[in-house]
């Protein structure tokens, strides 16, 4: 149950988008056509629910203080806490790297359809603020897991749904100098708007 | 140009070995600074309770620390009020190393709970106010706080508020000082010795100085304000048997060693 | 991430420390090919810490610092890099510069580095550091590296302190903490007042008042996205 309402939340209240202004660049940048928008947001969803355990592991195991006591008590004290930013970036882009190879050997179809996306990836800023999130609220590995899942999630909808605004958009009279990307940062804004209803939800 | 495998291997190596020299250096040298701004913070906030927050900001660093120092002496209880002395492990318990927000994902049996004396300086025995620390979820994420109470373990003498998420401009507002005045000398016991708590009403603006258990509210932020409510409760709820252990025996013994 | 500026070395014996074609690689993205506005890089970790001026000070410092640093160590390596790890070689120097700044925040500003939290780590995936290396650094030298690096940070700086400007401004009603509209009433007198207004201080408030801005921006120099 708690971790059902922390999906939830991580889905809809702290929308990794609208909430925390996170993967914005590949938000606005691959948000023109629904179709390619469900190859990332897919992808999003993919790498990062499989990424946030990842790293929850390694910090857990080896980057916290006194996560190294499994090694022997002369470890018990080390702290490694100050590696955390180039540990969880380097594996989130080993895990994007590993699984395009995969995916290419096993899977072509899906290769075709999320292969472009996954280098894109690895500097999704949501991608690594799930990480990050993940270690300064404690989560354990299953909420860790379904924080992941749920945050790709909300960034899947938040992307979908801007895509499918933007492609009706191309039929009407924007000014000039709104084109583009203005008008976008004034529809994510309203989007914003609306995804602030679920907030104050009690669950 | 291709470069070989030896080549890239042999660059990755080097680079990994400068980048790690040069972090592990960096956070050697800076170590110490940061766990002293770390227990600054820590240390600031508890006294927050019972400091204004103008008196707290016209103190210097190091002078915060030896106030500190001086005037507070802390202690671990569990939920009956029992003194806990000893971690598992056998070391000393340090009630400033206990991470309540860690307490607070275990069940309310199981948590330690610190308590810091205010007492005259120099004096640990002539007792001011007991600070309480306090956690909860408000709107978005964790908020906490100190209490602290007069001698009389009833009247509020001062709170301090902290969140880590809460909208800025309404439930954020917990942490400015204007709301956290509005708690002091309020009662957390009823005249038969009940605990009420204090808790915020809903809409701002209305006049509850008569009544001892309630405080102004914080217009659009009702979540955070019954956030802070149930925190208060709860907390005072788990402390009670401190509470009234020392109302009725002033001096408790420690009780047990765990 | 496809940037134009990749400006041909001129092969000359001696440019002046600040020649024409260097002042353009500040000056550039300032206004014209503004990383924020034009370009649509880095909105990620900009925009989460606007709500105040100090925060974002503090921010457009750190973003400042590792994109000039950045840029100058991978083009001093530049002929070293092989290039079928570049993407991560680069990535390491990031996230090592940015590991610098947190670890120097939580030492020297502690409430600094509690207000900003996970959003100074973010500045590793900030597509405009990551940009300017591909981009420029991998190809030029040390000297118009650092020039290009902070003239696109300069760019991001603006832009954020703008936006955090009129959201503290209208949201809390102060500017750096100051508490401009009640100082002011006090010199017009009390029947002064200003209602600050929720929504700014939210992420919506952000996404307004930047399309706002680029509005403007565009409206101005004229740049039309097709």
């Amino acid at each position: 149950m708690e971790l059902f309402s922390l999906g939830i939340r991580s889905i809809f209240i702290d929308n990794m988008v609208f909430a925390y202004f996170l993967g914005m660049c590949s938000f606005l940048a691959v948000s023109k056509k629904v179709s390619t928008a469900l190859g990332l947001g897919a992808a999003v969803i993919f790498v990062l629910t499989v990424t946030t355990p990842a790293n929850w592991l390694l910090n857990e195991y080896v980057l916290k203080e006194g996560a190294l006591s499994w090694a022997g008590d002369t470890f018990a004290t080390i702290d490694l806490s100050f590696l955390r930013f180039i540990m969880f970036i380097a594996i989130i882009a080993a895990i994007v790297q590993l699984v395009e190879m995969v995916v290419e050997k096993f899977a072509p179809a899906l290769y075709g359809a999320l292969g472009i996306f996954l280098p894109l990836i690895a500097v999704n800023c949501a991608i690594l603020g799930g990480s990050l999130f993940m270690a300064q609220r404690d989560y354990t590995l299953a909420e860790a897991t379904v924080y992941g899942f749920g945050s790709g999630t909300g960034f899947f909808l938040a992307i979908v749904a801007l895509a499918a605004i933007r492609e009706k958009l191309k039929y009407s009279n924007v000014p000039n100098g709104l084109k583009g990307l203005g008008i976008t940062m004034l529809l994510t804004g309203l989007m914003g708007i609306a995804f602030m209803s679920f907030m104050g939800i009690d669950l | 140009m291709q470069q070989s495998n030896t080549y890239i291997i042999t660059f990755s190596i080097i680079l990994t070995v400068v980048l790690g020299l040069l972090l592990s250096g960096t956070s050697q040298v800076l170590g110490p600074l940061q766990k002293k701004a770390e227990e600054l913070d820590a240390k600031k906030q508890i006294l927050g309770a019972v400091l204004d927050a103008d008196q707290l900001k016209a103190l210097k660093p190091e002078e915060i620390l030896s106030f500190y120092e001086s005037r507070i002496s802390s202690k671990v209880v569990d939920i009956e009020g029992k003194e806990v002395t000893q971690n598992p492990d056998g070391s000393p318990m340090v009630a400033e190393k206990v991470n309540v927000g860690k307490n607070y994902k275990m069940a309310p049996e199981s948590r330690l709970y610190p308590i810091y004396v205010y007492h005259t300086e120099g004096k640990p025995e002539s007792v001011e106010s007991y600070i309480l620390p306090v956690y909860g979820a408000g709107l978005w994420d964790e908020i906490w706080g100190y209490v602290a109470l007069q001698t009389d373990l009833s009247t509020i003498e001062g709170v301090t508020f902290s969140h880590k998420g809460e909208t800025p401009g309404l439930g954020a507002r917990i942490t400015s000082p204007d709301v956290q005045q509005r708690y002091q000398g309020k009662q957390i016991f009823d005249e038969s010795g009940n605990l009420q708590s204090v808790s915020m009403q809903k809409g701002e603006g209305k006049d509850y100085s008569e009544d001892s258990h309630k405080v102004d509210g914080l217009s659009g932020a009702t979540i955070t304000a019954v956030g802070v409510n149930n925190m208060l409760k709860n907390y005072l709820q788990y402390y009670s048997s401190f509470l009234s252990s020392q109302k009725s025996g002033q001096q408790t013994e420690v009780v047990a060693v765990n | 991430m496809s940037t134009e500026t990749t400006i041909s070395e001129i092969k000359k014996p001696a440019e002046a420390l600040l020649s024409k074609r260097r002042k353009k690689l500040v000056t550039d993205p300032l206004i014209d090919s503004n990383p924020i506005t034009i370009q649509v890089l880095g909105i990620c970790s900009a925009l989460a810490v606007t709500t105040q001026m100090q925060p974002t000070l503090i921010m457009a410092i750190s973003v400042i610092f590792v994109i000039v640093l950045s840029n100058f160590v991978i083009s001093l390596m530049r002929n070293t890099i092989p290039s079928r790890v570049r993407i991560i070689v680069q990535l390491a120097v990031v996230a090592t510069l940015v590991t610098l700044v947190s670890e120097l925040l939580k030492a020297f500003a502690y409430d600094m580095y509690k207000e900003l939290s996970v959003f100074v780590g973010l500045i590793i995936t900030n597509c405009i550091v990551m940009g300017r290396l591909e981009a420029f650094a991998l190809g030029n030298k040390p000297y118009d590296s650092i020039l290009d690096g902070f003239g696109s940070a300069l760019g991001y700086s603006w832009i954020i302190l703008a936006v955090a400007f009129f959201r503290e401004l209208f949201g809390s009603g102060s500017v750096f903490g100051v508490p401009v509209f009640d100082t002011l009433a006090g010199f017009i007198g009390d029947d002064f007042s200003f209602a600050t207004n929720g929504l700014m201080v939210t992420p919506v408030g952000a996404f307004i008042i930047l399309g706002l801005i680029i509005w403007v921006q565009r409206t101005k120099t004229g740049y039309v996205e097709h």
